[in-house]
């Protein structure tokens, strides 16, 4: 027996809510007994067996929120088998355990650190340049192409099971992350440069060099690990000290 | 109603931030704007977005870590500054959002805090799917999820309106009290767009970063100045 393809795509709609109810104890459990339940109703029409899926679904599960999309469609691939008698009750439990780590591990790196900032960084250096035409053109952009790929994740757990993870090692996604890291870098450079464009044409040649120092700075303090509150609020004051000076020191300015 | 619609905002945007589809929406670069058009200054939300998203870019929920809650301070921030703005007549200027940070950025801190609450708070609601599931009630049990999206949108909802109020009413009085300090915090707000500027290119974690964060701040800069700057 198979989940039809309206159930699957309920499944998938309700793997957005994966997060809602995350608890220090089983993590995204709740979420993910949610997401999968429409298709544990088709197929198991006995509640007793409904219900023994649905608690094994209850147990502690915790991977990227997108990522976690293969390993939900994955898990029914499993509970289909399970349903058929071509596997044991645990075969879906053992699937996501598994898989949970790794595939966390490829979401932090590529949608975490690598997708989600640089289209940030996009974003704002669009919103500094255009204004927000911009800042709707690349929300919308990051959110075709992440949506795309959540749905990918989810349709290759689905069709693959077990062979996702070859599915997913196709897509390349920690050369794509490395790349992107790379352009976010370029994009913050270029974001300093406008900043301190902007600084100038407010406030004076004083302001433009205070704001390229202070991303000088900013950097070394950063990346000697100094916390990034108290970084920014330090700058805030001597920025503002600097000021004085300068508004007293016309000249300077 | 400014204030309701504040909490509005910044309860839907907790909502959207972590527990349901995490498509940006409640990113500084796209909530500032968005709280600012709420509150009839879209211009005003713009100037504080962008140097908030850089400032907070690598502000990710990776694992069970916790990240400084951004969403909650940006809505404070941007609505403490629109509202300051709207008193004095100006507008978000530089030296409002300066302040703004000043007074309420805090609320990042506070809001992972609160978090970190709502997370143990959650696992009573594990606790509950368990007892209603072995009550042989699975729909109820997994309906249970959903109740997880209350109480982030109750907290953000009751904070950011708070302390956009202290913003809005701070502001105004230290602005009109002590009007030569509007050019000094202008450049106090230049120095920490700089810093955010760092903040994100630290953020990427690239084994290149340092040098193409300079390349590229000091390829913008030589084109900016032959082109005239920007306005």
């Amino acid at each position: 027996m198979s989940v039809p393809a309206v159930t699957l795509r309920r499944v998938f709609w309700r793997c957005l809510f994966l997060q809602a109810a995350w608890n220090r104890r089983g993590m995204q459990n709740l979420g993910f007994a949610y997401a999968i339940d429409p298709a544990l109703r088709r197929l198991y029409a006995d509640p007793g067996q409904r219900n023994e899926a649905l608690r094994r679904h209850l147990a502690t599960f915790n991977c990227h929120p997108y990522t976690a999309a293969a390993i939900v469609g994955g898990a029914i691939h499993h509970e289909e088998l399970v349903a058929a008698g071509a596997e044991p009750p645990g075969a879906p439990l053992e699937y996501k355990q598994v898989l949970q780590g790794p595939l966390a591990a490829v979401g932090d790196a590529f949608f975490w650190s690598g997708l989600r900032p640089f289209f940030g960084a996009v974003a704002a250096v669009g919103t500094l340049l255009l204004g927000w035409p911009a800042l709707v053109a690349a929300l919308l952009l990051y959110n075709a192409l992440h949506l795309w790929l959540r749905w990918t994740l989810f349709r290759a757990g689905y069709r693959a099971g077990d062979e996702v993870v070859l599915r997913l090692a196709s897509l390349s996604l920690p050369a794509w992350a490395a790349r992107l890291r790379d352009g976010g870098a370029v994009l913050a450079g270029v974001g300093a440069g406008i900043l301190a464009l902007v600084a100038t044409g407010r406030l004076g040649l004083a302001a433009g060099a205070l704001t390229v120092a202070a991303a000088a700075a900013g950097v070394a303090a950063l990346w000697l690990r100094a916390r990034l509150l108290p970084t920014a609020y330090a700058a805030l004051l001597l920025g503002t000290a600097a000021g004085i000076l300068a508004v007293r020191f016309p000249g300077a300015r | 109603m400014d204030y309701l619609v504040v909490a509005v905002v910044a309860g839907l945007a907790a909502v959207e931030r972590k527990g349901f589809l995490q498509a940006m929406l409640a990113r500084p670069v796209v909530l500032a704007p968005i709280t600012g058009l709420a509150l009839g200054d879209l211009p005003g939300g713009l100037l504080v977005g962008a140097p908030l998203e850089l400032l907070w870019l690598g502000a990710v929920n990776m694992g069970a870590s916790l990240p400084p809650n951004e969403a909650l301070a940006t809505v404070a921030i941007s609505a403490g500054a629109v509202l300051a703005g709207r008193v004095l007549g100006t507008g978000v200027t530089p030296a409002i959002a300066a302040l703004a940070i000043a007074l309420v950025g805090g609320m990042a801190t506070v809001g992972r805090s609160t978090d970190r609450a709502i997370e143990e708070w959650n696992v009573r609601l594990a606790a509950r799917a368990e007892a209603l599931l072995a009550r042989g009630s699975p729909r109820a049990a997994v309906r249970t999820n959903l109740y997880g999206l209350l109480l982030p949108f109750a907290v953000s909802a009751v904070l950011a309106p708070a302390a956009a109020a202290i913003a809005a009413w701070v502001i105004p009085g230290v602005l009109h009290g002590l009007p030569a300090a509007d050019a000094p915090l202008g450049f106090g707000w230049a120095a920490l767009t700089g810093v955010a500027a760092a903040a994100a290119a630290r953020a990427f974690r690239s084994q290149r970063g340092i040098g193409l964060f300079a390349g590229a701040a000091a390829l913008t800069l030589a084109v900016g100045w032959l082109a005239g700057g920007i306005r």
